[in-house]
């Protein structure tokens, strides 16, 4: 049976692999086979009928949809004979008496322009030439694979309905839709939100949100999935949507750590023009969210820096690049190295982040290196202690077959959006999901238990968790025995855990501590992902190392579809601290050293500004530590809130303009490739680097291309030995990986001899890591809220969402506080800007925890409306405050009401 | 000590004894959904008020109704002599004139009533005995075999006439094997349309070990002009819950629905009464009778859609999704609902398993025709002077069914054409009146048994309005998932609005035909595989009509309007 089905189709002899369909086995052939519901790796569903075979069995004929049928054994499989070419033409006839398509018929259909004037009367609506899919459209593919003559007897309607481009990102024509139900099926069975329904039935069934709504209420997530799927032109990005395209290149989205594999459409003046997800890319089969989906087209922006810039007499002025390099070597040279900085960019390849290591290193010789997002450090660097590497032990999509999940500290569906995907599958399918965070997310609508602690406790409560699962003997003892180091130690350390006071520290009770215990030690495989939101460096190792010994215990480590994964930010976070660009022994890390500049401590420095967002709350007083430098040097695609403090200004190459690789959080190299044509002057990471060190005197800076680099990095870091630029043309390799094999290591500790040394765990400094006395605000944001009525306004045609927000406030602050239900109130930093005011409920269940949810449309629409040609790193995360709650008083409600 | 059937059946005879003895009358007012749409309601507040303030010694019980349609509403008196006398078409007004005459002083109102049965008929005077009235003799009736006898939603007078007794021997004699072999030996096919037989069926679900297993139950029953499932539930629903609980024995399952379409109020209203009352005599539950076997049922509804009847579609439906079919395989015996073994019958199907378990399935095989055994339920309605739901052995012939028992049309008038089994089966002319009712013989006629309802038309009838009448149905009903039923159904629909209204084209013949054979080739399901049914038949016998309908000569349309067009609403978005 695992061998497979031998049959025939069209007489010849092809062997089906097991469960394939009879289409799917004549697409791995090559042979055609028309179709318009069936889209790889989905399930199929067998209403378009243009897949029809006649299939001989063992002499019983029959007329089946190739999608759905699996092959009998010796079947014989005819797909063109006179019948089937003819019902199969008849059915998609009868489709196009339903959709617009008076140039199908015309010779001048690739030379018309949208604009000409057509002397055929085709009305201008139904041609094909205005339509966005013009140059991509399956429907028009098939219509010509199928030969269909389009001078059809029966009655062409226009359907004359509204178009839908009132939402972000993207365009809804339902008068192109033909109800294939693709953008239905995905969003349901890929990305589980469910955002999109099949409407209505029989001849006026079609695609729509469930209640009519707008995309905002519906719990679309913006990823673009069900564009990215459909065969016509009812689905379609908004920019660049009538573009066409004149070649595909593979490369990788460089906005977060999960490193999607995107295929990026090339127009013929150079630019960018679409972004989708690549079903061949193995971090995200096919997917892609928000921001990768729409956080492209940066890269072809006119306020682009076209050449180096220097301040003259308080301004910046147009230079050249060698009066730019000449300032630099003048404003870095002769400084103590203590005195000096260099954060390299989020964005930035591992070339880059490898010279920039080297340059200060052997040019500046200062410590005070890193990257520019690594505001992690404390847990990659204590993950990296624990298992030998600061990222994921498993593949991202070993997530889809786990059978537990735990979530701590950390916001995956927002921040590492598709590595959510697999995770939300393997819940969709029966798997339980345990999530610990006060704040309220996404994952915290799916959880089976949800312990929403007091924040700062999320250490202790997986230590908790632990010491239940021992309490009850869940642990797993077979591979405590065979696999584990020190376990007596830790079991030891776990008896002064005492569940009472971990629910007394934490405010979660014990009964649901062990329900989660439980569910996480009952199931085969269980993943934890693990973040650090809300916690200080000390309660990110401790929350580290309660989620290592917590995998270790269950026997989570080294199998399929369990592991640690890392939740951080920056998408090449990983690849800088492989590169070495992290601070030297004694030196300052990005956070030291913004706060060095503050102090003037740091007083000159080199910032690789791509992918930074100078307002970050993750960076917090980075513009104001760029004011008190005496030297700054700034490599940024655009002009920003970094580049006005700057004293040299270089233009920087974006992902498009380069051939490079960055590392996944899974550990993945991948390659980026050069998609778009180089602007005159621009320079990538590296290059600037090296003129950079040259100009200074530096050696060994000669590099003739990235290769050549990564051919060094190669050599140097055995995690990247083996590995090449030619090597990953054909796809990521996760590192480390053997000599002479493409395969790389999927998952660390895959073998049992490898042992893992589990560590014991301090209840008191634990304990200490909780803070109480405070009001914190942890601000929650979900897809959707069907329990609570959502009003849409359309001011200048666009749809926003309005509504009124609950803030949820324990009782006992809200007595502190003086507030009572049902009261409007500010929720105020504590250095006084607002940062939330809604209506009070009584609804937190920690005393000192303020929480607000707010709907993720309302952070499409702030996304799209951002004046900011690349908007995505200045995507708010949900940062944690202290706070202070302040009464609306009347005037300031009158004052709104005005509004 | 006897068994908890035997202290059931105990219960239920004394029950019986109270409306049967020799003191008192029984007036039974024949209910279900026809007889209260003819006013049995208010016939039944009428006789109860009477009796009530009267004092007469009588019980008044709402039953179900006997399928004599053209005579409701209807009621019957049985006198504690034993004489049962039956009124038709009773008005509200006459329980006075009858209660005093009849119950009070012994005189029936001879010329009111139109039957009788039991006595000698001394006293009954010229009255025809009910079994000598054509619509009640040409009847073998099995699965309403207690239509205007019992009160539905009284299980004790089920169990008094028999009820239950086949679970129990199932229950107490039989293996699951040797009941899924009688049924297969009874030639039991199902009723459902297709016609496969139930007992291979059944063998299909049976072996698997699965821990969940499902039976389900279909009465969707949209088809205009059908309502015999709809009359099983309502007038005698224990005998499907029996039959359903048989069916899970048999094949080890463990749970039941009976799917419903919303909008039958009565059948679901009298499914849920009848569920709960089995359940509170442990005829469902753990430890059915006392025996191993637990078996739980409910209810459940569809929407308000046809295409939910299909087997599949029906599964989605009860999960919660839109009822759209799926493709096969997987069969439902394989992954059916939610995805567990699972399998599906007709209510009529399950209606005869009680009485072939309790006779026997050489009792059945007897009944009927070579290749389809027992009865058909045909529904009578249309331009028929006797319409009702009349339960007929196969092998009758149509023109015996319409003539003998429907009384054919009005005197001087012809039938034209008959609308045979549900708007996915053909029109039949005269040419096949001469077919047996069968489901072989009718299959070979170019129509179907289907759902059992004949829709009779005489000559007045237009038969391109009739069609268009059918096809804007199934269009209206089509599910919208795959493209041929959804686009195709359309296309029929406008080119037939284009005939109606003089304005085709003579190659509109060959188009419809086109896309009726796309539609039966390429469609997913039997909604748009059967959806050119009504035109290729129409097309068989009444080609010259169609033709000259192309050619300009339009009879006025009008048997189901005054004339004026209703255009369809829902074609296109």
């Amino acid at each position: 049976m695992s061998d497979g089905t031998t049959f025939k189709i069209d007489g010849r002899e092809v062997v089906a692999k097991p469960g394939q369909t009879i289409l799917q086995a004549a697409m791995d052939q090559e042979i055609y086979i028309p179709y318009l519901c069936y889209f790889p790796k989905m399930k199929p569903q067998g209403s378009c009928r243009a897949c029809m075979v006649e299939v001989d069995s063992n002499g019983r004929k029959m007329t089946v949809a190739s999608c759905t049928t699996p092959p009998m054994p010796d079947a014989e499989v005819i797909t063109n004979s006179e019948e089937i070419q003819d019902l199969r033409k008849n059915i998609i006839e009868l489709l196009m008496a339903e959709h617009p398509h008076g140039c199908l018929t015309c010779h001048r259909i690739e030379l018309c322009g949208p604009q000409d004037i057509c002397q055929r009367h085709v009305t201008v609506t139904d041609r094909c030439t205005i339509c966005p899919k013009n140059e991509r459209c399956e429907l028009k593919d098939t219509v010509r694979m199928v030969e269909l003559d389009l001078r059809t007897p029966l009655n062409y309607h226009r359907r004359d309905l509204p178009i839908h481009a009132d939402d972000p990102f993207y365009d809804r024509d339902y008068n192109l839709c033909i109800v294939c139900s693709r953008c239905v099926r995905v969003c349901d069975e890929v990305r589980f939100d469910t955002a999109l329904t099949l409407t209505s039935r029989s001849g006026v069934a079609l695609v729509g949100t469930s209640q009519g709504t707008s995309l905002l209420e519906s719990g679309c997530e913006f990823c673009g999935a069900c564009i990215d799927v459909c065969p016509t032109g009812a689905l379609t990005e908004r920019t660049y949507k009538w573009e066409k395209a004149v070649s595909e290149v593979t490369t990788i989205c460089t906005n977060c750590p999960v490193g999607c594999q995107m295929v990026a459409e090339v127009n013929k003046f150079g630019k960018v023009v679409r972004f989708k997800g690549d079903l061949a890319g193995a971090a995200n089969n096919g997917q892609a969210c928000m921001t990768g989906k729409f956080g492209y087209e940066y890269t072809n922006h006119n306020s682009r820096l076209r050449r180096p810039y220097v301040r003259e007499g308080g301004i910046l002025r147009k230079a050249t690049w060698e009066e730019a390099l000449n300032r630099i070597s003048l404003g870095l040279g002769g400084r103590s190295p203590d005195e000096m900085a260099v954060l390299t960019a989020p964005r930035g390849s591992n070339e880059d982040q490898f010279v920039a290591a080297k340059f200060a290193e052997t040019v500046l010789r200062t410590p005070n290196i890193d990257s520019g997002l690594n505001i992690n450090d404390a847990l990659l660097s204590q993950l990296e202690k624990r298992i030998g590497a600061g990222a994921a032990t498993n593949s991202i999509w070993d997530l889809e077959k786990s059978r537990s999940l735990m979530v701590v500290a950390g916001n995956p569906t927002e921040e590492q959006n598709v590595l959510a995907v697999p995770a939300k599958k393997a819940i969709r399918e029966g798997a339980k999901l345990v999530v610990i965070d006060s704040r309220e997310t996404e994952f915290t609508r799916y959880a089976a238990e949800w312990l929403r602690p007091k924040p700062g406790s999320e250490p202790l409560l997986v230590a908790g968790i632990s010491r239940a699962i021992l309490d009850e003997s869940l642990e797993d003892k077979q591979y405590v025995d065979s696999r584990l180091n020190n376990v007596t130690e830790l079991k030891q350390s776990l008896w002064s855990f005492d569940l009472k006071k971990v629910a007394r520290h934490t405010g979660i009770e014990e009964s649901q501590i062990r329900r989660a215990a439980r569910i996480f030690a009952e199931s085969d495989a269980g993943a934890i992902l693990v973040g650090n939101d809300g916690l200080d460096d000390t309660a990110a190792t401790q929350v580290v190392d309660a989620v290592v010994d917590l995998a270790a215990i269950t026997g989570n480590i080294g199998g399929d579809a369990s592991g640690v994964f890392p939740l951080f930010n920056g998408a090449n976070t990983l690849g800088a601290r492989d590169m070495g660009a992290r601070p030297a022994e004694n030196g300052l890390g990005v956070t030291k050293i913004i706060s060095g500049m503050k102090d003037n401590n740091i007083k000159a420095a080199l910032i690789m500004a791509d992918g930074l967002s100078g307002h970050s709350a993750v960076l917090e007083g980075l513009t104001s530590g760029l004011e008190q430098l005496e030297f700054l040097a700034v490599s940024a695609v655009f002009d920003s809130e970094i580049t006005a403090h700057a004293d040299v200004v270089l233009p920087a190459a974006t992902y498009a303009e380069q051939t490079s690789t960055v590392t996944n959080l899974e550990r993945r190299v991948q390659l980026l490739r050069i998609t778009a044509e180089s602007r005159e002057e621009v320079r990538t990471g590296w290059e600037t680097i090296c003129l950079i060190a040259e100009a200074m005197g530096g050696s060994g800076f000669d590099y003739s291309s990235s290769s050549e680099i990564f051919s060094e990095i190669s050599s140097t870091f055995t995690n990247y030995a083996n590995l090449s630029h030619t090597q990953l043309q054909s796809g990521g390799i996760q590192w480390p990986t053997a000599d002479g094999d493409n395969l790389g290591t999927p998952t660390l500790f895959a073998s049992s001899d490898e042992l893992i040394t589990v560590i014991p765990l301090d209840y008191d400094e634990f304990a200490n890591s909780v803070s109480d006395n405070q009001l914190i605000f942890a601000p929650g944001r979900v897809l959707n809220q069907p329990e609570r009525d959502v009003e849409v306004r359309k001011p200048e045609e666009m749809n926003y969402i309005n509504r009124e927000q609950f803030v949820q406030i324990h009782p006992a602050d809200g007595d502190a506080a003086g507030v009572a239900e049902g009261d409007a109130v500010y929720v105020k930093h504590v250095d006084g800007h607002t940062l939330a005011h809604g209506k009070v409920v009584f609804e937190s269940p920690q005393p000192g925890l303020i929480g607000v949810t707010t709907l993720f449309g309302e952070l499409a629409t702030r996304m799209h409306d951002l004046e900011i040609p690349d908007w995505s790193p200045h995507m708010p995360n949900l940062g944690y405050s202290n706070v202070i709650l302040e009464l609306v008083t009347d005037e300031q409600k009158s004052e709104t009401a005005a509004d | 000590m006897p068994t908890p059937f035997e202290e059931l059946k105990t219960r239920a005879l004394k029950r019986w004894g109270e409306f049967t003895s020799d003191e008192k009358a029984w007036i039974r007012i024949g209910g279900g959904t026809s007889g209260q749409a003819s006013g049995a309601d208010l016939v039944f507040d009428s006789f109860k008020s009477t009796v009530d303030s009267s004092g007469a010694n009588a019980n008044v019980s709402m039953v179900g109704a006997m399928g004599l349609m053209y005579m409701e509403p209807q009621v019957d008196i049985l006198m504690p002599d034993g004489v049962r006398v039956f009124y038709g078409n009773v008005e509200p007004s006459e329980a006075q004139e009858i209660v005093t005459q009849h119950v009070n002083e012994g005189k029936p109102l001879l010329d009111r009533a139109f039957a009788y049965s039991g006595g000698d008929g001394t006293t009954t005077g010229s009255l025809p005995s009910l079994d000598s009235l054509p619509t009640i003799s040409f009847q073998e009736r099995i699965a309403t075999r207690n239509f205007g006898e019992t009160d539905p939603h009284d299980l004790l007078q089920y169990i008094a006439r028999g009820g239950y007794e086949a679970l129990n021997r199932a229950l107490t004699e039989m293996t699951p094997e040797e009941i899924v072999d009688e049924v297969k030996a009874s030639g039991l096919r199902g009723r459902g349309g297709a016609a496969f037989p139930a007992g291979v069926k059944w063998g299909f679900l049976a072996p698997s070990t699965a821990p969940i297993k499902y039976v389900l139950c279909n009465c969707e029953e949209g088809d205009p002009g059908a309502f015999n499932d709809k009359g099983i539930i309502e007038n005698d629903p224990h005998t499907l819950i029996e039959g359903l609980i048989i069916n899970g024995y048999a094949t080890r399952s463990t749970h039941g629905y009976v799917f419903i379409r919303t909008g039958h109020n009565l059948p679901i209203e009298a499914a849920r009464k009848a569920i709960q009352d089995a359940y509170d005599v442990g005829l469902l539950g753990k430890n059915i009778l006392g025996s191993d076997f637990s078996f739980e049922m409910e209810v459940s509804l569809t929407g308000d859609s046809y295409v939910a009847g299909e087997e599949t579609a029906l599964m989605e439906a009860i999960e919660g999704k839109r009822a759209t079919p799926r493709f096969k395989p997987p069969f439902p015996a394989a992954a059916g609902l939610w995805q567990k073994p699972t399998n599906i019958n007709n209510v009529k199907t399950l209606a005869y398993v009680p009485e072939i378990v309790r006779n026997g399935s050489g009792w059945f095989k007897d009944i009927g025709t070579e290749t389809t055994s027992g009865t058909a339920i045909v529904c009578l309605s249309g331009h028929i002077t006797y319409p009702g739901m009349y339960e007929i052995p196969m092998g009758m012939t149509i023109r015996d069914v319409l003539e003998k028992i429907g009384g054919g049309v009005s005197e001087g008038e012809r039938i034209k054409v008959l609308q045979a089994g549900g708007p996915l089966n053909g029109l039949l002319g005269e040419d096949a009146f001469d077919t047996m009712i069968d489901f072989d013989a009718m299959s070979e006629a170019g129509a179907s048994i289907g759902s059992g309802g004949i829709i009779v038309g005489n000559e007045t009838t237009n038969v391109v309005d009739l069609l268009r009448n059918l096809i804007a149905f199934n269009q209206f009903e089509s599910c919208g998932k795959c493209f041929p039923c959804r686009l195709g159904n359309t296309h029929m629909l406008e080119i037939l609005d284009r005939m109606c209204q003089n304005k085709a084209k003579s190659s509109d013949l060959a188009l419809i035909e086109r896309v009726g054979v796309s539609m039966k080739a390429g469609s997913l399901c039997g909604h748009g595989q059967l959806g050119f049914n009504p035109i290729a038949s129409a097309l068989k016998y009444f080609g010259d009509e169609i033709e000259a309908c192309l050619a300009g000569d339009l009879p006025t349309p009008g048997v189901f309007g005054d004339g004026t067009m209703i255009l369809p609403t829902r074609t296109r978005p």
